[in-house]
């Protein structure tokens, strides 16, 4: 059974009106549907703006929806209070991209990890010391620095607190929103190594949040990509990879810059820059950019970009359906 | 011939204390309409060597040594020159447009400035070349956007605007500060393919900052690779990434994801403050090539066996991939 799971997910928030108006109504996700197995990375890829982040903050109660479910456990996380609420609390956990904004300044590292074990009630006060201790080696820092504060460390080091926090109440599933993108180079391969054993011990799933391309592919097993708070093209990493389907999967994929060397391509198997570049995936002749999520276009929401579009595309919206062994929203792959 | 030539350039904060050097002996040349790129990670001193070959460091700031422009030694000019320069031969545009757009004021009257005030146009001639700019910019409508003010506009359109300023008197050298680091991947292509048309154009030579490897790969003939203010490494951008040779630019190389579930090989702990850069090699705590040698003297940046340069006292004997 998939741990977490996401049914019609819809929200929509109200765009201020000038007087005499009708309402108008942002469209930030508006109707997806994905599930979570337990121990796999899903991603949501997409361009700014195109809902991720407010999908997080769905999926971890933080706010509402409009309509459409999401159910941890087989439960409509919307309907728990008491102890299934804080028991929920407890098995999904987030990490934000900036590490930063996302530890308090005046809390030592020791009160920010034991807070949520002492919150949960998971370790015996006497405890604390080794319990902290513990959590801090499973993210690679010393155990020296417990009464350190944030600011003494640098962005990398502050990400791995923010892992250590998550780990401290042994969650089910991790958000991670954006949790590379304020790194440098150098230092986000760090905290990509330090996530991929935390997968090898421990069965946490994540629902990943990321654009940048090179980190998706070799992090996840399934990728939903999004545009326009809707799923266009939904796939196993591998595959979408190896042969993206749809023009808006395309051209994301044929713009992010890459490195092309000879002894990458030697190192290269599965994802060979050769395979990127089969004849659909040539670099595509971009179109404008994306409309505003106020005044979403009619058909499909990609036609006005997209440089395969036909007959039908500015009229009919097409379904996300099963094509080629994935899920795909395109005229192209699904006639209507 | 060389468009630009920096020597020995450092600069310098002033402290309580002695002064902080956060660009040390820094050399290139810039050939006329190449595209040079220059890389590294957040700190190494990218953006204040933009900015001392602009003229417009910090107040703290100074800068010492030679930045030959056309002839030129632009840290002996006085501020007028400069400033008769700046804007007319050299051009820079940045990372968030909208620091130096004025949000009161419409792109034509911002643009149009550039030209009556560099170019003595009439307010009316201006005004009409602002408008072919914003085509030559691929901004939809040109005569429509013209009248707009900046916040009516995505932050990609944005910095087509500041493209259309920073040409708008044929400069011959464009300065990006990582023009596209505040846009997604798709208007990120859209951004750089233009400055490519442009340079071409214009025969505009580029020198163009950015922290991405793949960037500089796909848009650079010849690139350095800076490192706590030094330049490590510097070659043509094919050679660099087939044939690297200092072990930090390996070390990038080595951090980005490639083969699936492989573990990755990230250069271990973190970029040092520039007041607290160790003794010898500044890479020499980092680095899985040191020997005792490279933590007491600073290595030279120099070609070893007809190579292009590398700052590495053993990269001769260091060979890629290892
Ligand atoms: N609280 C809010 N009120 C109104 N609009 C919002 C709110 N939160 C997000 N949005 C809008 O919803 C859209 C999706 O935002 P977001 O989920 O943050 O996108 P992403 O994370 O993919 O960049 C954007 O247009 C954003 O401006
Ligand atoms: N106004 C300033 N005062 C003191 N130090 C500064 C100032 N601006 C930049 N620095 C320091 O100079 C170094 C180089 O900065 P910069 O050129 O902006 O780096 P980059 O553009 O490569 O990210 C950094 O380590 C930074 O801490
Ligand atoms: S449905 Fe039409 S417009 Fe949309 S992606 Fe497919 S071909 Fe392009
Ligand atoms: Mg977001
Ligand atoms: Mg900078």
């Amino acid at each position: 059974m998939a741990l977490l799971k996401v049914q019609s997910l819809k929200k929509h928030f109200p765009v201020k009106k000038a007087f005499g108006e009708t309402a108008q109504w942002l469209k930030a996700v508006d109707g997806i549907d994905f599930s979570v197995d337990e121990n796999k990375v899903f991603v949501l890829v997409g361009e700014s703006g195109c809902g991720k982040s407010t999908v997080a903050r769905l999926v971890l109660r933080l706010i509402t929806p409009t309509s459409g479910r999401v159910l941890f456990d087989g439960k409509d996380i919307f309907g728990l209070d008491g102890d299934s609420l804080k028991a929920f609390r407890k098995s999904v956990q987030i990490v934000f991209q900036d590490p930063f904004a996302s530890l308090n300044p005046r809390k030592t590292v020791f009160d920010t990890i034991s807070e949520p074990l002492k919150i949960h009630r998971i370790t015996e006060k006497k405890n604390m010391k080794d319990a902290c201790a513990e959590l801090l080696k499973k993210v690679g820092l010393g155990t020296d620095i417990m009464n350190r504060y944030p600011h003494e460390f640098s962005g990398g080091q502050r990400q791995r607190i923010c892992i250590a926090r998550a780990l401290a109440v042994n969650p089910k599933i991790i958000v991670a929103d954006e949790p590379l993108s304020a790194l440098d180079v150098s230092i986000q391969a760090q905290i990509i190594n330090l996530l991929q054993d935390l997968r090898k011990e421990t069965k946490i799933a994540f629902l990943f949040i990321s654009h940048d391309l090179k980190v998706v592919h070799y992090f996840s097993d399934t990728v939903a990509v999004m545009y326009l708070g809707k799923i266009l093209e939904h796939a196993k990493t591998e595959d979408l990879f190896m042969e993206p389907l749809h023009p808006y999967t395309i051209l994301l994929l044929s713009s992010a810059p890459k490195v092309k060397t000879e002894a990458f391509s030697v190192q290269r198997s599965a994802f060979s820059d050769k395979k990127l570049q089969t004849p659909n995936s040539e670099r595509q002749p971009d179109i404008g950019e994306v409309p505003s999520p106020i005044h979403i276009p009619s058909g499909c929401p990609f036609h006005p970009r997209c440089p395969k579009r036909f007959e039908p595309c500015d009229k009919i919206i097409p379904e996300l359906k099963e094509a080629k062994g994935r899920l795909i929203s395109c005229h192209l792959w699904n006639p209507y | 011939m060389s468009l630009l030539e920096i020597r020995d350039l450092n600069v310098s904060f002033r402290t309580k204390a002695s002064p902080t050097k956060v660009v040390s002996n820094l050399s290139l040349d810039i050939k006329e309409s190449e595209v040079f790129g220059l890389v590294g990670e957040s700190g190494c001193g990218k953006s204040l060597t933009a900015l001392s070959i602009m003229g417009i460091l910090p107040p703290n700031a100074y800068a010492e040594g030679l930045i030959n422009f056309n002839g030129k030694d632009l840290l002996m000019l006085d501020r007028e020159s400069l400033r008769r320069l700046r804007g007319r031969e050299i051009a820079m545009i940045f990372q968030e447009p909208m620091t130096s757009l004025n949000p009161v004021l419409t792109i034509g009257y911002q643009i149009s400035e550039v030209m009556t005030t560099h170019l003595g146009l009439s307010k009316k001639d201006a005004f009409d070349r602002a408008v072919d700019l914003l085509r030559d910019v691929k901004i939809p409508s040109p005569e429509i956007r013209v009248k707009e003010y900046p916040h009516q506009m995505s932050g990609g359109m944005r910095q087509r605007v500041m493209i259309a300023m920073a040409v708008a008197c044929n400069p011959s050298l464009l300065i990006a500060d990582e023009p596209t680091t505040a846009l997604d991947v798709t208007i990120q292509s859209q951004i750089l393919e233009l400055l490519q048309k442009l340079r071409e154009e214009r025969k505009m030579s580029i020198l163009l900052i950015t922290h991405d490897l793949g960037i500089i790969a796909e848009n650079a003939k010849k690139a350095a690779i800076m490192y706590a203010g030094r330049i490590v490494e510097l070659a043509e951008a094919g050679e660099l990434f087939n044939n690297p040779g200092h072990p930090y630019t390996m070390g990038l190389l080595d951090s980005l994801p490639k083969e699936k579930g492989k573990p990755l090989k990230p250069i271990p702990g973190t970029v040092p403050r520039p007041d607290k850069l160790p003794q010898g090699c500044k890479f020499s705590d980092r680095c899985r090539f040191v020997v005792p040698p490279c933590r007491t003297e600073e290595p030279e940046l120099k070609e070893v066996d007809g190579r292009h340069p590398v700052r590495c006292i053993r990269a001769a004997e260091i060979k890629w991939p290892y």
